[in-house]
């Protein structure tokens, strides 16, 4: 078989763009969408704090953490289906205990720590949930650790030096970064 | 000197393979999935894929996900070093050029 220079350029540069495609299609397919949904949760939630009662804004966020873990639960369940890998429903499955033990710590954590007010629950959940997110981004992809250092460092700079914005700072940097950084991935990667 | 395979050089079987052997060894992509990702026919897709199966390049794997039937197809170990014997091909022809 013989081609010519022109034709073997043009087979690698398809090559090149195939794989490319493939590995920003599987990198992005569904990690916007995670934080999309919980960069909406975030926002809502945090502003519901900020200008509804605790008792309301404990409903509201107890209402959006279940629409965020079954969005969540639908969109890995999707990218799941997409690519397979030896061993990768057993990962999966334990990934999906480890998050839920997590959420039994952090009940747990609460409750030895009571009383506490809405915005220590707030940092409370917010860190423990970022450790979760360093696990996972140790285990599954390096790069999101810096997405998981900045929301920490911004949880703690707001909680410490700006406690009276601290709802407003997590609602609109911390929810509205994550749809930003959530929309970016899916323009860009 | 590598050798260019006539089998993978059909221009939708080459980025089959290109897309396959960029998922890790013992990954497995859906078919609908690489069908829209080639923005090819089921048909047209179906008949490639034969072809590569036949030739030992990849693997289809048919199976039920939530009582769905679904097809995963990978690239064999065979598969990934052709195809990389076949891009080592492409470049020294472009570097003899």
């Amino acid at each position: 078989m013989n081609i010519t220079p022109d034709e073997a350029q043009q087979a690698l540069a398809a090559i090149q763009t195939m794989a490319q495609k493939t590995r920003r299609a599987l990198s992005s397919s569904g990690a916007y969408l995670f934080l999309i949904v919980w960069g909406a949760v975030w926002l809502v939630g945090f502003l519901g704090n900020q200008f509804l009662t605790s008792q309301h804004a404990g409903y509201l966020w107890f209402g959006l953490d279940i629409v965020g873990a079954l969005l969540s639960w639908f969109i890995g369940a999707r990218m799941g289906r997409r690519v397979r890998s030896a061993g990768g429903s057993v990962s999966g499955k334990r990934i999906a205990w480890f998050w839920i033990l997590l959420f039994l710590y952090v009940v747990a954590l609460i409750g030895v720590a009571w009383p506490v007010d809405v915005k220590q629950i707030a940092v409370f959940i917010v860190l423990v949930i970022m450790l979760g997110w360093l696990a996972m981004g140790l285990l599954l992809s390096i790069t999101s650790i810096r997405l998981t250092l900045a929301i920490t460092a911004l949880t703690l700079v707001a909680y410490f030096a700006f406690p009276a914005y601290f709802h407003f700072i997590m609602a609109f940097l911390g929810g509205g970064g994550m749809i930003a950084f959530g929309i970016y991935i899916r323009n860009r990667w | 000197m590598a050798e260019l395979n006539e089998t993978i050089h059909q221009p939708v079987r080459l980025r089959i393979m290109a897309a396959l052997v960029t998922l890790d060894p013992g990954q497995e992509l859906e078919f609908t999935y690489l069908r829209d990702l080639l923005e090819v026919t089921d048909g047209n897709l179906g008949a490639h894929l034969r072809k590569l199966e036949e030739a030992g390049y990849i693997a289809v794997n048919k199976t039920f996900v939530e009582r769905k039937p679904r097809t995963y197809v990978s690239a064999t170990p065979l598969g990934r070093k052709v195809f990389r014997e076949h891009v080592a091909a492409l470049e020294s022809i472009l570097k003899n050029k």
